[in-house]
């Protein structure tokens, strides 16, 4: 038996609940580790700890999720990476 | 640990010689003036530079004045309504600007979408831009300061951020694209630090960039 096709009603993105995207910031050989953990500290509000395992993931892997929320927040969170001269990017979550 | 930065209370002492802090000065400058002067859309701000010529007069629209809006406002909102109607520039960085080093210090937001990128571009480059500028400015006003030099909270986070301003622009003109190469500078200047070679002298402002960068952020407050 042939599956009822269900179309996905199409829906404005605003009506959505706005979450699901994530910072990304990626590594470049400019970046001091010290200054990526001190942003990560001063922008986020992260401890120390969180602050550094990050910034050791964007070193050693290349990247790192830096934040997770809504696409605005997201953006802002981008534009501020950007103001501190990080390399960061945002997406959707998968 | 030493180094040029010194933490006192809630301001940091800067104890570069005047001559240093010159340079520095400069290279800050020069970073801003890469940041006015590229892209079409990017006649020079508002906020940018007193000194350049005035604007076109405009005549002064009356219910503006009733409302209490200035006229950079309005210029503002026409310049955006006018920005609309041209088509998405979604060309990514590497090819939007002719200098690499402008493309890293305004990088593509989006990675997957090149239409997501362009849109905040669109709403955001024009902010990214002037706070840099400010920054860079706040940063080198300090530095141009006499003996001696103490930074409050604010000019010492500008110093900061300006500082990988200067070094991302200083890399990208070295060729450095990977952690490697960034090491590498290291181990070339101890074989050769008395030589002459442009790319030599520049490879050992950038190490002493890095040095006082490193010192810097030790001594602020998280």
């Amino acid at each position: 038996m042939a599956p009822v096709e269900l179309e996905q009603p199409e829906v404005e993105e605003s009506l959505l609940l706005d979450s699901g995207w994530v910072t990304i910031v990626w590594n470049d050989p400019v970046n001091l580790m010290s200054y990526v953990s001190y942003v990560f500290q001063t922008y986020f509000g992260y401890p120390e700890s969180k602050a550094k395992k990050l910034m050791l993931d964007v070193h050693e892997k290349g990247r790192a999720v830096v934040s997770k929320g809504g696409r605005e927040e997201m953006e802002r969170d981008t534009e501020a990476m950007h103001e501190f001269g990080l390399w960061a990017t945002f997406q959707r979550d998968r | 640990m030493g180094g040029p930065f010194k933490r006192t209370g809630d301001r940091v002492l800067v104890m570069l010689a005047a001559p240093e802090r010159a340079v520095l000065a400069q290279l800050l400058a020069d970073v801003r003036t890469m940041l006015a002067a590229e892209g079409p859309d990017d006649a020079p701000a508002a906020d940018d530079d007193p000194a350049s010529a005035p604007a076109p007069a405009r005549e002064r629209d009356p219910l503006a004045d009733l409302v209490g809006v200035d006229d950079d406002w309005l210029a503002a909102v026409t310049a955006g309504a006018g920005r609309e109607e041209e088509p998405l520039d979604e060309r990514p960085a590497s090819e939007r600007f002719e200098d690499p080093a402008v493309a890293r210090l305004l990088p593509d937001a989006n990675r997957e979408d090149p239409k997501v990128s362009a849109e905040f571009r669109r709403l955001t480059e024009a902010g990214l831009r002037s706070r840099k500028r400010a920054t860079l400015d706040r940063a080198g006003a300090a530095l141009r300061r006499p003996d001696p030099v103490v930074l409050d909270a604010d000019e010492a986070q500008a110093l900061l951020k300006g500082l990988t301003d200067v070094r991302l622009v200083l890399a990208e003109r070295l060729g450095l694209r990977t952690d490697q190469d960034a090491e590498m500078i290291h181990a070339v200047l101890s074989g050769m630090s008395d030589s002459e070679e442009p790319w030599v002298v520049m490879a050992g402002l950038y190490d002493e960039l890095t040095w006082w960068q490193e010192s810097l952020v030790r001594e602020l407050p998280r």
